[in-house]
């Protein structure tokens, strides 16, 4: 798994500086990377079997409403990525912002792919976004 | 809810343990087959030797010498009530040794014919009022078997106070002092003899006996030069090592040391203190950056001559001798052994009080080694660091081959550089001598 997310976020290039890539690949990536998926995941829940079949809720399922979760999850991860930096001390960097950045657009990819496989199962939003 | 549920799949640094021992049981098949590589180091943790407390020895002993030709370092007091440098620092000395916590049991001898027991009082009132009845001469090979043969126990040691003036007996014996010295301190066949050399020059107030007789007899009223004079440390490897740290450390002298083992340094990569270039720790759990966690693996992830790499070592050197804390001679004695790469130091530095207020792990070191890398092998190497044991260059300078007209030649002992070839060639069995210690790292490509 550690190689997984390691390969996975190692396709913006590699950590820096160099001497904190032991904490990033064994510490920072498998971090992030769960926390993103699980985050993708939990809101994909919320919207589609909370709000839009739990609590019946009729007027939340357009495309614009998938939205504000959509972007909602790429902030959240934005911000997961360098509070996890920020709490493993690795060294200021630019690179702590491209890192977020690039985990911002792979939350926006898990809720984008987690909305295709369990959208079906909401009542009223089994539809959105198309 | 699912809060609690991604919380739990986080990690954490103290979770990995478990992660860790896996690669490590993994990767040890194929360290086998890597060529000669030393066990790493990095995984036994390395106490510095100086933090913990020794137990003290169980004796010293203090042999000076009261020959004729120590009258100059010790003369009686005058009128002027002049003292010399030797009677100060060796009744210093004495002092510190009899209220040292360091030694058990102090015990104290002139040397005549043979040792004579004194008590710290007689001694030290000796070193100040200078010899009643000076002995006519001692033959320091004789000297040195009776140290080696009946005062050698294990955790003593015996300390020879003396010029170290050894005249043979004719012109022809002088090429065999080497054989002399080194037959008789092996006579009694001690395997961890070790002798520790530390050279002091004092002023001379007194008649002077050179060793060779052939340039003039004995010269009164000497001398306008200092004249050296030593403490030989006598005694098993430990012990030597542990009395030369307890009472010879702070002693600003030229020193040497024959046989004298010293712990491994503490020591570890420092890859956010001066670093260059893409490296980074490849000991394992690294990421967990543990208090006091040492590291000797060199994780190279991109080097060429463009992008080069630099690392610094740490090295703890407090608990060696003051020799080996020396820059210039860690700079000349410090070396790297290995293979398929460039890696060559290119600085040795002590600590500063910038490294020292340091907040990063390089406030625990006394010195640094920085070594530079443009190319490497494409498979993992060892790289050694080692402390080479060179003969310090003082004492070929404290060496004269004719001593008859001391004022000319200045501070120098007759023959000196012969009298520890002989020592040397008892305390270093194997041809080669051995290091004062090494270091070995590794050198990995970055996975």
């Amino acid at each position: 798994m550690k190689a997984f997310f390691r390969f996975l976020y190692e396709i913006i290039g590699s950590p820096q500086p160099p001497a904190d890539t032991p904490v990033y690949r064994d510490v920072i990536f498998p971090n992030i990377g769960l926390l993103n998926l699980g985050l993708s995941l939990a809101l994909v829940v919320v919207f589609y079997y909370v709000i839009n079949r739990a609590m019946g809720v009729a007027t939340f399922n357009k495309g614009r409403h998938w939205g504000i979760f959509f972007f909602l999850n790429a902030v959240l991860a934005f911000i997961i990525a360098i509070w996890q930096a920020n709490a493993q001390q690795a060294t200021e960097h630019s690179y702590i912002y491209w890192l977020a950045t690039w985990n911002a657009v792979l939350g926006m990819l898990w809720f984008f792919l987690f909305s295709l496989l369990l959208r079906r199962g909401s009542t009223n939003a089994s539809t959105t976004p198309f | 809810m699912a809060a609690a549920l991604l919380l739990a799949g986080c990690y954490s640094r103290e979770d990995m343990k478990s992660e860790d021992t896996a690669t490590v049981s993994k990767t040890t098949p194929s360290a086998e087959e890597k060529p000669a590589a030393p066990a790493p180091a990095a995984s036994e943790p390395t106490v510095p030797e100086g933090e913990q407390p020794e137990a003290p020895l169980a004796r010293a002993a203090i042999f000076l010498e009261v020959s004729g030709s120590m009258e100059g370092f010790m003369p009686k007091p005058g009128a002027s009530a002049e003292n010399t440098r030797f009677q100060q620092h060796v009744a210093q000395f004495l002092s510190d040794v009899n209220r040292s916590t360091a030694v058990q049991q102090k015990q104290f001898f002139r040397i005549k014919e043979k040792p004579y027991r004194d008590s710290y009082q007689q001694l030290s009132s000796t070193v100040r009022g200078g010899i009643r009845e000076p002995a006519k001469s001692t033959d320091i090979p004789s000297v040195l078997d009776t140290l080696a043969s009946h005062y050698y126990e294990p955790n003593t040691v015996s300390v020879l106070i003396s010029d170290f003036i050894y005249s043979p007996k004719n012109a022809g014996a002088i090429p065999y002092i080497k054989t002399d010295i080194t037959d008789a301190l092996n006579r009694a066949g001690r395997s961890d003899l070790a002798v520790s050399v530390y050279g002091y020059t004092s002023d001379f107030h007194g008649t002077y006996y050179p060793a060779l007789k052939s340039g003039g007899a004995k010269r009164a009223n000497c001398c306008d030069t200092d004249i050296p004079y030593y403490f030989w440390v006598i005694g098993p490897a430990d012990a030597v090592r542990r009395f030369d740290a307890a009472l010879l450390s702070k002693q600003p002298a030229q020193q040497a040391h024959f046989g004298v083992k010293y712990p491994k340094p503490a020591s570890s990569l420092l890859s956010k203190f001066q670093n260059q270039g893409s490296w980074y720790y490849g000991d394992a759990g690294a990421s967990k950056r543990a208090a006091g966690a040492s590291y000797h693996t060199v994780a190279v992830s991109e080097v060429s001559a463009q992008q080069p790499v630099e690392f610094v070592l740490g090295l703890n050197l407090a608990p060696l001798p003051a020799l080996y804390n020396d820059l210039a001679y860690l700079k000349a004695n410090l070396q790297l052994v290995g293979v398929d790469t460039d890696a060559k130091i290119t600085q040795v530095f002590a600590a500063n009080d910038q490294t020292r207020a340091s907040s990063g792990p390089e406030s625990g070191f006394t010195h640094f080694v920085k070594v530079r890398l443009t190319r490497m092998a494409k498979a993992e190497r060892p790289l050694q660091l080692v402390l080479n044991n060179k003969r310090p260059a003082w004492i070929n300078e404290w060496t004269t081959k004719n001593d008859s007209n001391i004022n000319q030649a200045g501070a120098k002992t007759f023959a000196f550089s012969s009298l520890l070839d002989g020592v040397e060639a008892v305390t270093t069995s194997e041809q080669d001598s051995q290091p004062v210690f090494n270091i070995p790292l590794i050198l990995q490509p970055a996975r």
